[in-house]
């Protein structure tokens, strides 16, 4: 009987995934109404787990919903019901032999020092000049220790140079070590591999095509660097165009442009808060915001991710206590999240953040480096991912390095916002604006995706970048991997959990002809080493299929299925 | 109890355990009593209710202020096509005497041909982070060209100027290190310097003897604790060329301090890299330490 309720249960919540699922069920799946508003029951769809255990209350949520006439249906379903995001846990056990081998790892790493340092091994790390012996040294022991005898026996996943377009597919230069990874030797060969490592999620890194033939046309109009800081000569001709293209994709007011995606983040926080402020930081932010963050000077608070509760407790304590140092009241509280965690690959939770903000007169910002571009049914980001208004979010931030093929960063918001960073931000007085040929692969790409070219091919690439992404992560969950993050996001992380499978399947992979990403400590937390998946628009579903299944091949080598929730989309038939 | 006092072999007395044990569990008693009060102190200072009336009655500040409508930034003149030695500025012509193109490499077309031909090879962007399939032959080449152009083991690319020298900074110096800074460095330095956390010391623009002073200083506080000057690492960080004030920086001066202090010394040289120099190679017949750096902790790159 348990076991009944439970099955039941479970189909009951993939129904409400806004997937492709084909199940015998007849039953006409109820819509869900409006979208929720108290922050309270989108922090219950944050957990899968909870969802799929806690079947008293979704049946009571069942029950109050109302059939409503208006259907508001994107690619990803309905916007009332976006997939949750998942962080499945496993069992203390794993977690306790990831830490065996991290230890284990050390123990052979202090071994090799020591061979190494007594004269065994000839040692070929990078020394200093013979005659700086005397200085403090440069880096402090872990660091250096780490990087000698740890990182270096991997160094061959990381950092591998491509000599092509970063495509579906990218050509990797070959490189061999004959002495454990600290010296590489190029032999001039190069390998095709199906590229699932690189942030062209709607498929514009293209070298050929209207933007690279608008980009080299940029080069005879406009040169290829306009050799002066913002405010000296003024913006280049075509980033102002860029500008006002991309407050109108956003629609909003005003929008400027900064070269550099990271600079946009940790040199313009600076200029909106200072140390009389608060910024509420979402746990997994980006470095490039901390370094914002620490650049401002202002206070700053962590909330635990994506959790509304914590946020708000944050919220009412720092409103009511003030700055416990100055035991002044804060004069403004900025709360900084992103779209799309790049290393979660979760949503962040917008409208209960827009509500919080609200009730709290805080105010947002919002960094879609990843999600611009590649989220929302006209590639908006997650703010129309999820239905808001980006009226609501203050600023909003984003990259054009992902989606866009290209380079640089804008900050978007209303005119008065704008107005303040073109005059404050120090990136006008002391940096050189956009070159020419980037901003007009921006300001082409943009365009495509607005369907400003006359043709749907922008439509046609953020709907397969959706199907393809549903598609891929579906298919990982039911081999039996532990994929973290919502359904909908191309960002796609899938657990391995222990450091030394990192190598096993950068290499791997490698040999099977693809690319994909793997991260460890320090980059991820140290039980929680992953392999990044970047889904394409550009990919095929036959190179999809292909990847798929040579990791699944090596799911089965290493063991690294580690997911009990796989029987829940055992039987689900998942179409592209 | 009675087995124990039998085996260490001193007096059994119930009045004595008793009255310890009472002891005992009065101190833990009141530990606990007093963890208690304070953190009942902490989390009690103010109930939701009393809470929900100061939220209420907070205003912010709005995030930004009001930009006057006229301010020159706002509303910027744009120099049609490429800014060469002459630009065009709503159709007047213009001798160009603002921009730093000082080698006159703009509209060069055989430079502009080369870029034409590598957006066609390999598109505009690169899609990722130099760690995951973001680094194109292309940088490795111009890393090992720049490396060999400088004379020096190793260099590294960034692809921001303003960010490269404010992100090497912090890369190498930590808190508790120590940074001699000219007062004269550009805005991206002081971010650097901000960002690392370290002590900053600043001497007076170009005034070597303010700068002697000052590792004079830090090598008599060194004295007094050798133990902890063993982890301090110190830093020199100076500009080439100064944007600020158009000098040159003492370099040679510099040198001398940084073998006689053990301080390892910063270069930017964003402005003199290319001018200055029988060959262009900035201020530097002796070079140090430039912006462009090596990957990090992999190899070290010093030069004399």
């Amino acid at each position: 009987m348990e076991t009944e309720t439970k099955t039941s249960a479970a189909f009951r919540f993939l129904q409400k995934l806004p997937i492709r699922l084909t199940l015998d069920n007849n039953e006409k799946i109820k819509k869900r109404g409006k979208s929720k508003k108290t922050n309270k029951k989108l922090a219950e769809r944050t957990h899968i787990l909870e969802c799929a255990n806690n079947h008293s209350e979704s049946e009571e949520e069942e029950e109050e919903e109302v059939l409503v006439e208006k259907k508001n249906v994107d690619i990803y379903g309905e916007v009332g019901n976006r997939a949750p995001n998942e962080f499945e846990k496993i069992d203390k056990l794993t977690t306790l032999s990831v830490y065996f081998a991290w230890f284990m790892l050390f123990v052979f790493a202090h071994i090799r020092e020591y061979v190494t340092r007594f004269g065994f091994v000839k040692d070929l790390s990078s020394k200093e000049n013979k005659k700086m012996k005397n200085f403090v040294p440069l880096f402090s022991d872990f660091e250096a220790f780490y990087q000698r005898n740890c990182y270096i026996k991997v160094r061959d996943v990381f950092e591998r140079p491509i000599c092509s377009v970063p495509g579906a597919t990218v050509n990797l230069v070959d490189r061999v070590s004959h002495d454990g990874n600290w010296t590489y030797e190029y032999p001039g060969t190069k390998t095709n591999v199906i590229n699932v490592g690189s942030y062209n999620y709607l498929g514009f890194a293209q070298s050929s095509g209207p933007c690279a033939d608008a980009s080299a046309k940029s080069i005879d109009e406009e040169g290829l660097s306009c050799c002066t800081t913002v405010h000296e000569s003024g913006r280049s001709v075509s980033q102002a165009k860029l500008e006002s293209l991309v407050a109108e994709f956003l629609g909003v007011e005003d929008a400027i442009c900064f070269s550099m995606g990271f600079a946009t983040n940790s040199m313009n926080a600076p200029c909106l808060v200072d140390k009389h402020s608060l910024i509420i930081s979402d746990k997994y932010n980006h470095a490039s915001l901390i370094l914002g963050c620490r650049l401002s000077g202002a206070s700053t608070k962590v909330f635990e991710h994506n959790d509304m509760d914590s946020l708000e407790r944050i919220l009412r304590d720092a409103i009511a206590y003030g700055n416990p140092k100055t035991h002044r009241p804060y004069k403004k509280i900025l709360i900084i999240v992103e779209g799309i965690y790049s290393m979660e690959g979760s949503i962040c939770n917008l409208p209960g953040i827009i509500a919080l903000k609200k009730k709290y007169k805080a105010y947002l910002y919002l960094d879609e480096a990843h999600s611009i571009g590649a989220m929302g049914k006209t590639g908006k980001g997650v703010v129309e991912y999820w239905g808001c208004d980006p009226k609501d979010v203050d600023i909003l931030m984003g990259t054009f390095t992902k989606s866009f093929g290209a380079a640089g960063g804008y900050i978007a918001g209303s005119k008065r916002t704008i107005d303040h960073l073109r005059v404050a931000s120090p990136t006008g007085y002391y940096s050189s604006p956009m070159s020419p040929p980037i901003a007009q692969q921006i300001y082409t790409s943009m365009s495509i995706i607005m369907g400003k070219d006359g043709t749907n091919d922008g439509a046609s690439r953020i709907e397969r970048l959706a199907r393809n992404s549903h598609y891929f992560r579906m298919k990982l969950k039911q081999n039996g991997f532990i994929v973290y993050g919502s359904n909908d996001s191309p960002v796609v992380p899938m657990l391995i959990y222990y450091p030394t499978m990192c190598g096993f399947y950068g290499r791997e992979m490698l040999k099977k002809r693809i690319g994909c990403v793997v991260v460890s400590f320090p980059a991820t937390h140290m039980t929680e080493g992953r392999v990044r998946f970047c889904i394409s628009a550009a990919h095929t579903k036959e190179q999809l299929d292909y990847v798929l299944e040579a990791v699944d091949e090596l799911g089965s080598i290493s063991r690294s299925k580690f997911s009990k929730q796989s029987h829940v989309y055992k039987n689900a038939k998942i179409e592209w | 109890m009675v087995f124990l006092s039998i085996m260490f072999g001193f007096e059994f007395s119930w009045f004595h355990y008793s009255l310890e044990a009472i002891l005992i569990a009065t101190l833990i008693f009141m530990l606990m009593k007093s963890r208690k009060q304070k953190k009942e102190k902490l989390s009690k200072r103010l109930t939701e209710k009393q809470k929900d009336e100061l939220i209420a009655e907070w205003e912010p500040e709005p995030l930004v202020p009001e930009t006057p409508q006229d301010h020159p930034v706002l509303n910027p003149k744009f120099a049609d096509g490429k800014m060469t030695k002459e630009v065009s500025i709503d159709g007047k012509q213009y001798l160009n005497l603002a921009s730093t193109n000082f080698l006159s490499f703009i509209g060069l077309k055989r430079i502009e041909e080369r870029a034409k031909s590598t957006i066609f090879k390999y598109g505009v962007g690169s899609c990722g982070p130099r760690g995951f399939y973001g680094t194109v032959d292309v940088h490795l080449d111009l890393e090992k060209e720049l490396a060999n152009f400088m004379g020096c083991e190793e260099a590294v690319l960034y692809s921001y100027g303003f960010a490269t020298v404010s992100s090497a900074i912090p890369a190498y110096a930590k808190k508790g290190d120590i940074i001699f800074v000219d007062e004269g460095v550009n805005f991206a330095i002081q971010k650097g310097l901000q960002a690392s956390r370290s002590r900053i010391e600043f001497f007076k623009h170009n005034d070597m003897e303010d700068l002697e002073r000052l590792l004079k200083e830090q090598d008599q506080r060194d004295q007094k604790d050798l133990k902890k000057a063993k982890n301090i690492r110190r830093f020199i960080v100076v500009e080439g060329l100064y944007v600020n004030h158009a000098d040159l920086c003492p370099l040679s001066k510099i040198i001398e301090f940084k073998w006689k202090y053990k301080v390892r010394v910063f270069i930017d040289e964003s402005w003199s890299f290319g001018v200055i120099g029988k060959t262009g190679r900035g201020q530097l017949n002796y070079f140090i330490f430039c912006l462009l750096f090596t990957k990090p902790a992999l190899i070290n790159y010093f030069d004399t």
